[in-house]
């Protein structure tokens, strides 16, 4: 989970911050419209880049020590389940932390009406909240013997 | 052959044009103050609560097993 919600993190940051360049990390509070102001948005982002990297460190680390682990299935399902419930809990966290709570930035900063793209952020966290669940549970049928994978 | 000419002479413009490629001597100063400003903790804290808690969730739901079997009193024989 906490390699979903890293990867998640990447997501953000990469597509929307850099790819998109929708928003950045500071970007409600200091609209990024000189160089010097986009630029200590740069900085920030990193900041939130090198955290979220932290986060898949961690979350890869607590992956190898779950897969030793005799209750938990070794299944594509609850792999890919945990990834995405990573990710969508990171996105409805972070969403309504900074964007809705602290209004730190938001996800579309060029456009008046600015709640609706926040709220189908944190939509699109609910699904992948909900599709993570869902494959989570169906991974629990996964009894497979780990040497069938040769593992 | 001609590889090498050509790799000697990019490592020479490379060489050449170095020292003249700097940051902006006028903005960083200006980027470095407006990074720097009393508010920087309140900042970097903010950014990341998010991280933070998603990490203590995370965490959390991982050791809980080993938390619940400690905190729970198991029945004397």
């Amino acid at each position: 989970m906490l390699l979903g919600a890293g990867l998640g993190g990447f997501v953000d940051g990469i597509v929307l911050h850099q790819i998109l360049q929708w928003h950045n990390m500071l970007s409600n509070q200091l609209p990024p419209d000189n160089l010097v102001a986009a630029k200590v948005n740069m900085y920030w982002d990193g900041v939130f880049h090198a955290a979220v990297w932290v986060l898949t460190a961690i979350g890869l680390r607590v992956l190898w020590a779950a897969s030793r682990r005799p209750d938990v299935p070794w299944s594509g399902r609850t792999l890919v389940g945990g990834l995405l419930l990573g990710w969508g809990l990171f996105n409805v966290i972070e969403g309504l932390i900074d964007h809705t709570i602290l209004g730190l930035h938001h996800v579309y900063e060029y456009t008046e009406q600015k709640m609706p793209w926040d709220m189908a952020f944190l939509a699109f966290g609910g699904l992948l909240l909900l599709a993570g669940w869902a494959l989570v549970r169906a991974g629990r049928a996964d009894t497979a013997p780990r040497t069938a994978y040769g593992a | 052959m001609m590889k090498v000419v050509v790799a000697a002479w990019l490592t020479c413009c490379l060489l050449l044009t170095g020292p003249l490629a700097q940051a902006c001597r006028v903005c960083r100063p200006r980027v470095q103050a407006q990074i720097h400003t009393p508010d920087y903790t309140t900042n970097l804290l903010v950014l990341l609560l998010p991280v933070g808690l998603v990490l203590l969730i995370g965490l959390g739901l991982f050791f809980a097993p080993a938390l619940k079997s400690r905190l729970t009193p198991t029945p004397r024989p």
